[in-house]
């Protein structure tokens, strides 16, 4: 197939396809944006002059989190965290609209088409809408560069807006969003078998293990051990043993994200049999049998949600980590002989920063519950006919709606928990307590300090505090994440009042 | 006869485009009317306004002398679950619900319980020859299994009419026989009415008496598939 034929045939489809495309070019903007952005800070160059001390500290910016080399690959960081749940929208926008994908590539099946073509054109499909939203968030950024281009009376600025990654960054995510969008494409496909009659959908007949549990597990348990274990390490093998605990870590948080995202099936899977084993409403029936039929589907739709929300609970964790050491430090000061000065005005600046990351986990939460609303409304479009002949056949339409939101929220309120107590224990495990001072000084010669009994010793008494669980702060984060669920849910019910509407009998 | 279902000077239009221009048409009480005409001559459309499912832009449908135009749609959804059976082509079963629990839907929204619900259905699906599928799901029945789960579910509240659209159209020709045989029979033997939408002379020939249409009015020729008006 001519590259022209392909592209035309990709970009040919319907009504449906066109939404399809648009969702999927509207996330690859968001995610060009942000990974655009995260390019830009990056790029920031280092000013200062090792010689007298301001090493690498980059004077042009007010905003510390740009200036300081300390911190900028913490915003770097935040941002690609941020890209995350921006690609799975643009992998649920994939999703969406798939039956009548479906019944296009039957149709070119029925034309020749073999099924590697279809395949190709279903990814080239996604591939062009993402390169195009690409190019689009391109040009978004280099608008927002100029419109937020504000120096200040200084000449200093608050972001690196005077600042533009390198061509090969540009050219890295421009491509690298698309690539990553058709490969999701013919991913999604792997279960699909396109015929020229129709498509078969294999479903995975085996209901979901409890080893996810165990890597959920391994996430609450298994940072209590990363310390010690840090330390060991750290005394036993020097810099390389320091660095193995860090790289452990990050395998420990990747592990519980997994565990909670797949385990998700799980919980959907046991929450339908209890639905379905003590339900006695149609509503509750109908919710519990729709579970244990595809408990992926939870895993696959909140997945993005519980990531940030483990790091959301993390971010919280570590928040009141943070606090606890300014408030031991201060005490430490205040009970040595001399008083200290603390971290005094820094406090802020560091809670600030790690309130700038919880605002992207609230970003994220939102772009989450977007790809959420976008697969909640796919699954509507495609059981359409059903709910209309239901509807046809006398059920009322609030025993769906009612259905719907039961099969929303019983995965997702367990597994919220889950998520914020893996993200917590992540945090916890290392950083149950807070301790300043203990340390001394001495102002006498080499000799009278040789006495650590001599008057010539300033000792500062050791002060340790419980870091406590931020459970309000925590509340809020889960409230939030099932606030924006229930008004995605609220969607979700317009979506199935118009879907269930009985025109759909005729042209279903 | 006196009749149970009429409807009189129906009109119905989609757009600019007329569907059911004054159409006139009784239902007796145990009568089966067989509803004919080419593609796009009104059939459904008139189905769907005498089962309630659609409002009409004029006339008026009455079903034992009350005009249900003037009903609420949640008042016509209750008279759909309690005194009339809908049945389609396809597309019916909820694919998550085993055989039984499809059947036993209509009754748990009737406000049974599950285990009434459940033998009911069974029960059911027996007299329709599936009474052994009743754990299994739609996906891993055939057409013909599926249809007879269907029509199982639209009786199994021993409706008063039956709305039948193309109830064998996804059918092989025997099955769809073998399906209507069924229907025809259950009816006579409880008395139900049923207003059955096809272009198939052969599943025409089941009904007592046909009312064939053309442009959305009944068919001047009054010829029909040939059963007579």
């Amino acid at each position: 197939m001519k590259p022209a034929t392909l592209v035309r045939l990709a970009a040919g489809g319907g009504r449906t396809d066109a939404l399809r495309m648009a969702f999927t070019a509207a996330s690859a903007v968001l995610a060009a944006v942000v990974l655009l952005a995260a390019a830009t800070v990056g790029a920031v160059p280092e000013l200062g002059d090792p010689g007298d001390g301001s090493a690498a500290w980059n004077t042009r910016y007010s905003s510390p989190l740009i200036a300081e080399p300390g911190l900028r690959p913490g915003v770097v960081m935040t941002l690609l965290l941020l890209a995350v749940p921006v690609l799975f929208l643009a992998g649920q926008s994939i999703r969406f609209g798939s039956p009548a994908r479906d019944r296009r590539l039957a149709a070119l099946r029925l034309a020749g088409a073999t099924p590697g073509q279809a395949v190709l054109l279903a990814a080239a499909e996604t591939a062009t809408a993402a390169l195009l939203g690409s190019l689009l968030g391109t040009g978004v950024f280099l608008a927002l560069r100029v419109l937020l281009d504000h120096p200040e009376a200084d000449g200093r600025r608050p972001l690196p807006t005077d600042v533009l990654p390198g061509i090969a960054a540009f050219v890295l995510v421009l491509l690298l969003v698309p690539v990553l969008a058709g490969l999701i494409g013919a991913f999604l496909l792997r279960r699909v078998i396109i015929t020229p009659l129709g498509v078969v959908r294999r479903t995975r007949s085996r209901k979901p293990r409890l080893w996810p549990g165990v890597l959920i597990l391994a996430g609450v348990f298994v940072p209590f051990v990363i310390r010690p274990l840090g330390e060991f390490l750290a005394h036993a093998g020097g810099s390389t043993g320091r660095d193995l605990s860090i790289a452990g870590a990050f395998v420990v948080v990747l592990l519980a994200v997994v565990g909670v995202v797949v385990g998700t099936g799980w919980i959907s899977y046991t929450g339908g049999r209890l639905l379905h084993r003590f339900g006695r409403r149609p509503a509750v029936l109908l919710a519990g049998r729709h579970l244990m039929a595809d408990p992926w589907n939870g895993s696959r739709t909140l997945s993005a949600l519980l990531a940030a929300l483990v790091i959301g609970a993390g971010v919280l964790g570590y928040r009141a980590y943070m606090v606890t050491q300014f408030a031991a430090s201060d005490a430490a000061d205040r009970l040595s002989a001399d008083g200290g000065e603390g971290y005094g005005a820094e406090n802020s600046f560091y809670l600030n920063s790690v309130d700038l990351v919880r605002v992207a986990v609230a970003v994220g939460v939102v772009v989450a519950a977007a790809g959420i609303m976008v697969a909640l409304a796919e699954g509507i479009v495609t059981r359409r006919r059903t709910y209309a002949a239901l509807v046809a056949a006398g059920v009322p339409r609030r025993v769906l709606g009612e259905s719907l939101a039961w099969q929303t929220l019983t995965p997702l309120v367990p597994a919220v928990l889950v998520a914020l107590t893996v993200g917590l224990s992540l945090v916890r495990g290392v950083a149950q307590e807070a301790t300043a001072g203990g340390g001394g000084t001495c102002d006498g010669t080499e000799a009278q300090c040789a006495d650590l009994t001599s008057p010539y010793w300033h000792l500062s008494p050791e002060v340790t505090l419980a870091v406590p669980v931020p459970l309000g702060q925590l509340a809020v984060l889960g409230g939030a994440a099932l606030l924006v669920m229930l008004l995605v849910v609220g969607v979700g019910l317009i979506f199935l009042r118009r879907s269930t509407d009985l025109d759909e009998l005729r042209i279903a | 006869m006196t009749a149970l279902l009429t409807g009189t000077g129906l009109y119905r239009s989609y757009g600019p485009t007329p569907a059911l221009r004054g159409l006139d048409i009784s239902v007796a009480a145990g009568e089966i009317v067989a509803v004919t005409g080419p593609s796009g001559c009104g059939k459904s459309t008139l189905l769907h306004c005498l089962a309630g499912i659609l409002r009409t832009d004029a006339g008026e449908v009455r079903y034992r002398d009350q005009d249900i135009g003037l009903w609420s749609e949640a008042a016509r959804s209750r008279l759909r679950r309690t005194d009339f059976g809908v049945l389609f082509q396809f597309g019916q079963l909820v694919p998550e619900l085993t055989a039984a629990e499809n059947v036993a839907l209509p009754l748990l929204l009737a406000g049974s319980g599950r285990r009434e619900a459940r033998k009911s259905a069974t029960l059911w699906l027996g007299r329709f020859g599936v009474g052994d599928l009743a754990d299994q799901l739609p996906g891993a029945m055939s057409g013909g299994q599926q249809q007879r789960c269907a029509v199982a579910r639209a009786l199994v509240t021993e409706p008063r009419v039956l709305f039948a659209d193309e109830p064998t159209g996804a059918l092989d020709v025997l099955t769809g026989e073998q399906v209507l045989t069924e229907i025809v029979h259950v009816a006579r033997e409880q008395g139900t009415s049923v207003v059955l939408v096809t272009h198939e002379p052969r599943i025409a020939a089941y009904a007592d008496r046909e009312v064939a249409l053309r442009d959305g009015v009944l068919d001047p020729t009054g010829l029909g598939l040939g059963l007579g008006a």
